[in-house]
């Protein structure tokens, strides 16, 4: 019996601890939860290699459970990835989290995790995530998207009372494009596959978030 | 001088195909504002089409800066073509009615009498794109409404509405540029032709000419970067992200340069012909 029991503890034990959630992880998305609603200003840089763009102003808000809302009086590009500090979109549909130890990042230690979707639905496969369990919040995250490749998340933080960012560094790849030149003039037909031999790039956009107003629950 | 300046303007309104040509530009400005909604729409989907894999947008790009742009890349290939017909038909017709012999039978300086007619050309041509320029703005900015301003040139640059505003008024002055030299070569090839047909087709043929070498690139060479065909796409200059001042200004020059030696040219072989 005491070696069935030990065999069992071997076998099953880690496969059913790998497969539970991460609880720092959710205490994390419970400190998140709290907050009810938020409104920030946003400054958006980017640093795309072939896009030539001044800094951009928006104002962001939030209201728990729908999407995020944007609102400028220029163009602005919102990445697609980035804003969810609510950690929603990685955590929409059944996962596991799996734990990887532990990154340093400038001196400091944080707890590295995957973030494995249980369900097809998800849009992305594997999410990594480094936690700063002693401020109760997300450091840095690697999303692979099943579509749109990889995003890499660095959050900073103004104080260590707050949770939410103050800069946002997203990473992204990005597929360069080749149009002829002056092909806005006349008689110009446009070969969309032609155009797209550029390749893959890397970009970046820093968001500086400001002037938060948050309602806790 | 002055009279002879103001006779010519007289001259010039009060023939109807000047408004004629008016009108007709007005149209095609039209035309072009009406296709440059569809073709800015393409357009911005082909630009925008793999940013909208990582990125959301908020606010729209087609607006009233985008039309202009669009307008300014097509006016400038219809406009020096209507110029040339006005500008060089001002003095074929003389040949045509003989009004030119009446004139030289006054007390007329030939090298006055042809130097107000340049004057009045470039004129003429730097109010029509003034015209042209009013309307377009009036028009897109009033449709369209103001944004800002997405242009690829090698690179995406994006240019906040303000900003926009200024780059295009500044190729509307680069443009006009252009279009003097355009109506000055048209009006010296009357000189040397006299008759109108001919003027038009030689005119047309230089116009078309210059637009084909224009694109044509004669790699890293002097001759790429002085030769008249070249200057007129300076107006583009001014969307890049960051403006080729030197660049902006010694084209301009240059096309001045051009534009004085086909009206000294034209001066020159006028003074020297006969009149009959």
């Amino acid at each position: 019996m005491r070696w069935r029991l030990l065999l069992w503890g071997l076998l099953y034990l880690p496969a059913s601890r790998a497969q539970g959630i991460d609880p720092d992880l959710l205490k994390i998305k419970n400190r998140m939860d709290s907050i009810v609603q938020f409104s920030a200003s946003l400054k958006l840089n980017v640093d795309v290699s072939f896009i030539n763009m001044p800094a951009k102003y928006a104002r962001m808000s939030y209201t728990k459970g729908k999407p995020l809302k944007f609102s400028s009086e220029d163009f602005v590009m919102i990445p697609k990835r980035g804003l969810d500090f609510s950690l929603n979109s990685l955590m929409e549909f059944p996962f596991i989290t799996v734990p990887r130890g532990e990154e340093i990042r400038n001196g400091k230690t944080y707890k590295a995790i995957n973030i494995i979707p249980t369900d097809k639905r998800a849009d992305f496969s594997i999410a990594m995530l480094l936690l700063d369990i002693k401020n109760n919040r997300v450091a840095e995250t690697e999303i692979n998207t099943k579509k749109d490749g990889t995003y890499n998340l660095l959050l900073q933080y103004e104080n260590s009372s707050k949770v939410l960012p103050s800069l946002v560094e997203v990473n992204f790849e990005i597929e360069k494009i080749r149009i002829p030149l002056n092909f806005m003039g006349k008689d110009t037909d446009i070969d969309r596959k032609k155009m797209r031999t550029g390749g893959s790039k890397s970009g970046k956009i820093f968001l500086q978030i400001s002037n938060y107003l948050i309602k806790y629950l | 001088m002055k009279a002879l300046i103001k006779a010519e303007i007289f001259k010039l309104l009060r023939q109807s195909k000047t408004w004629y040509a008016l009108a007709a530009l007005l149209m095609i400005e039209g035309v072009i504002l009406f296709s440059a909604y569809f073709q800015g729409k393409n357009i911005l989907d082909i630009l925008l089409d793999n940013l909208k894999k990582s990125f959301y947008f908020e606010g729209t790009l087609l607006n009233g800066n985008l039309l202009v742009y669009l307008i300014l890349n097509t006016l400038w290939f219809h406009l020096p073509l209507i110029l040339m017909i006005i500008v060089s038909g001002s003095l074929t017709a003389e040949y045509k009615d003989r009004t030119l012999q009446t004139i030289m039978l006054q007390p007329v300086s030939k090298w006055k009498f042809i130097l107000s007619k340049y004057i009045v050309a470039i004129g003429f041509t730097l109010a029509v794109v003034g015209m042209l320029a009013l309307t377009s703005f009036t028009l897109s900015y009033g449709l369209f409404g103001k944004g800002d301003l997405i242009v690829y040139l090698n690179t995406l640059n994006f240019f906040p509405s303000g900003d926009a505003f200024v780059r295009l008024q500044y190729a509307f002055v680069s443009g006009a540029l252009s279009m003097v030299f355009f109506s000055v070569a048209s009006l010296t090839l009357a000189v040397i032709f006299r008759e109108a047909t001919k003027t038009w087709i030689v005119s047309s043929l230089f116009l078309i000419l210059s637009n084909l070498l224009l694109k044509v690139d004669f790699g890293d060479t002097i001759f790429n970067r002085v030769f008249f065909a070249k200057l007129n796409d300076t107006w583009q200059n001014f969307f890049y992200f960051n403006i080729n001042w030197t660049l902006v200004y010694t084209n301009s020059l240059l096309l001045c340069g051009y534009s004085l030696l086909f009206m000294a040219i034209g001066i020159l072989l006028f003074h020297k012909k006969d009149i009959g």
